[in-house]
């Protein structure tokens, strides 16, 4: 098998991160989005936009050839460019695909980004909020599915959940620790989406929505975009920010299927996280903080285990010993997530990565002495995944 | 809204016989001529040994609900009168999951492990549907 070279280890760096606003932006679109968290970005490395070379991003659905879009409203003419397709698991391939391209000569500065105005479309109409929920007919089977009411992507998430909790106990509660823990990280940050605490008497009482899940077990609908911009370690350091160095990527794609195999249970994430940590040279034990992608409360639970802080069906006890809060044994989701400050496909667990990392957070924010950051990408139709090591520069 | 038809199946190429059979009450799936494993949903080539070679087959309608959840929120407007649901992933004896709805039990009372027979759902548009009862 090959793996991610190890001499792609700490060669790139992350030297500019940006989001657009969070939440709710009616009358953004979502490229627009986009190019704001993408100004952002550069803004934020400090370089000029006619040095960025490449553009990877993942298009909206319903945006063909997303990338040659966002290149033209931001008035650059890439070397390297292309729009993937792995649902919440790309925007991690699009940083991975960045280093190998800039290994290969292919670009020096490649812009990488997401966005998406979910919550927009899900509210301006109770038309288009069928539509979005159903999806559109393009992505769905017309059969094996809908005639039995099948859903949406809670439901294939939740089976998920019933099965470890009937395999392992898992109960409501643990979910709940993990929906009340990433509010309490929301509310610590400004930008969040949700500004209410949630008490665990309250996901108790929450409205149920595909049973085991209710509404706190579900990632927000936002309108939401983010960017980093990716270059060599050289490069990095002359810049601006302090350079956060890429030490392990990796990929991993269930493709038989989220509802074949074990795959429900044992996600993509345990082969990725293998590869990511035999390129960074690192282990589960060297992660200082977690950014998790938590599409769903359940997911956090299964890829905890599958990448190793835990052992498979022990995620429940893991999660209610206090692991993931600001002061835990792995600060996990430390913005709040996709659960609490806006869901933008894994794009703002890597920028929240990428800042915890250059220790610029005030006290109560920041974790403590965090050197290394596990990031993943979950998505596709539950199958694809990705996983980011971060690091600080020496 | 709540008299919306549910959604008809709309069979692919691949999956018009499964259709078919389904409407005799009967439950085929496609079966490898070469390695002899059932595979749904139907396609035309084995996704166990690639052969191209197969055989539309009766199976026995016996399985087990490998997974299940139960619907509160009406995500479709035909649904509406249903909720609370069940939708369930069915392990066949013979091997392939399927995704089905279950019937003729409390949805509080669907367990995974469940032992589950094939039932057929006559729809008002004409199709049958392959739902599954307790064993």
């Amino acid at each position: 098998m090959i793996e991610p070279s190890r001499d792609l280890r700490d060669i790139c760096a992350i030297a500019g991160a940006g989001t657009s606003r969070l939440g709710r932006a009616p009358g953004v679109s979502s490229l627009d989005l986009l190019v704001e968290a993408a100004r952002n970005a550069v803004a934020d490395s400090g370089i000029h936009p006619r040095e960025i070379d490449g553009i990877i991003c993942r298009g909206p659905d319903d945006i063909y050839s997303h990338h040659q879009m966002i290149g033209e409203r931001l008035g650059i003419n890439a070397r390297f460019s292309t729009t993937v397709a792995n649902g919440g698991a790309s925007q991690i391939l699009s940083v991975a695909l960045a280093v190998m391209a800039i290994r290969h000569g292919l670009a020096t500065t490649v812009l990488c980004g997401y966005g998406r105005d979910a919550w927009s479309r899900t509210h301006s109409s109770e038309e288009t909020r069928v539509r979005n929920e159903t999806r559109p007919d393009s992505q769905l089977a017309s059969e094996f599915g809908p005639e039995h009411g099948y859903y949406g992507a809670a439901a294939a998430h939740a089976l998920g959940a019933m099965r470890h909790m009937h395999l392992y106990g898992t109960t409501k509660e643990h979910f709940g620790r993990i929906a009340v823990d990433f509010r309490e990280h929301a509310l610590r940050n400004p930008d969040a989406q949700m500004k209410k605490p949630l008490t665990m008497e309250e996901y108790r009482a929450q409205r149920s929505i595909v049973r085991p899940f209710g509404l706190y077990d579900c990632s927000l609908r936002s309108d939401a975009a983010g960017a980093m911009i990716v270059t060599s370690a050289a490069r990095a350091r002359d810049l601006k920010q302090p350079p956060v160095l890429i030490k392990g990527f990796g990929t991993h794609n269930n493709l038989r299927g989220w509802t074949a195999d074990d795959n429900m249970i044992v996600t993509a994430a345990k082969q990725s996280g293998e590869a990511a940590y035999r390129m960074a040279g690192l282990g589960s034990g060297d992660i200082d903080t977690a950014q998790i992608y938590d599409c769903f409360t359940y997911m956090v639970l299964a890829q905890l285990e599958d990448y190793g802080f835990c052992k498979k069906g022990e995620g429940g006890p893991f999660v209610a010993s206090g692991a993931l809060r600001l002061d835990g044994a792995l600060p996990t989701n430390t913005s709040g997530g996709q659960l609490s400050e806006a869901h933008a496909e894994g794009v703002l667990q890597i920028v929240e990565g990428v800042r915890q990392l250059r220790h610029t957070y005030p006290a109560g924010r920041q974790v403590k002495d965090a050197e290394i950051a596990l990031i993943s990408g979950h998505g596709g139709n539950q199958v694809c995944h990705s996983t980011l090591i971060l690091g600080r520069d020496r | 809204m709540s008299d919306t038809a549910k959604p008809e199946p709309r069979p692919a190429p691949e999956s018009v016989l499964f259709w078919e059979a389904a409407r005799r009450h009967k439950l085929e799936l496609p079966q490898c001529s070469a390695c002899g494993k059932h595979w749904f949903p139907p396609t035309r080539a084995c996704p166990h040994c690639l052969s191209a070679d197969f055989a539309w087959s009766e199976v026995s309608g016996r399985g087990e609900v490998f997974s299940f959840v139960i619907y509160d929120r009406v995500y479709h407007p035909a649904f509406a009168d249903e909720v609370p649901y069940v939708v369930a992933l069915i392990e066949l004896a013979e091997g392939p999951r399927m995704i089905s709805g279950i019937t003729g039990i409390a949805p509080d009372d669907v367990r995974c492990g469940m032992k589950v027979r094939a039932v057929f759902d006559d729809r008002p548009g004409g199709a049958s549907v392959p739902v599954f009862a307790p064993a």
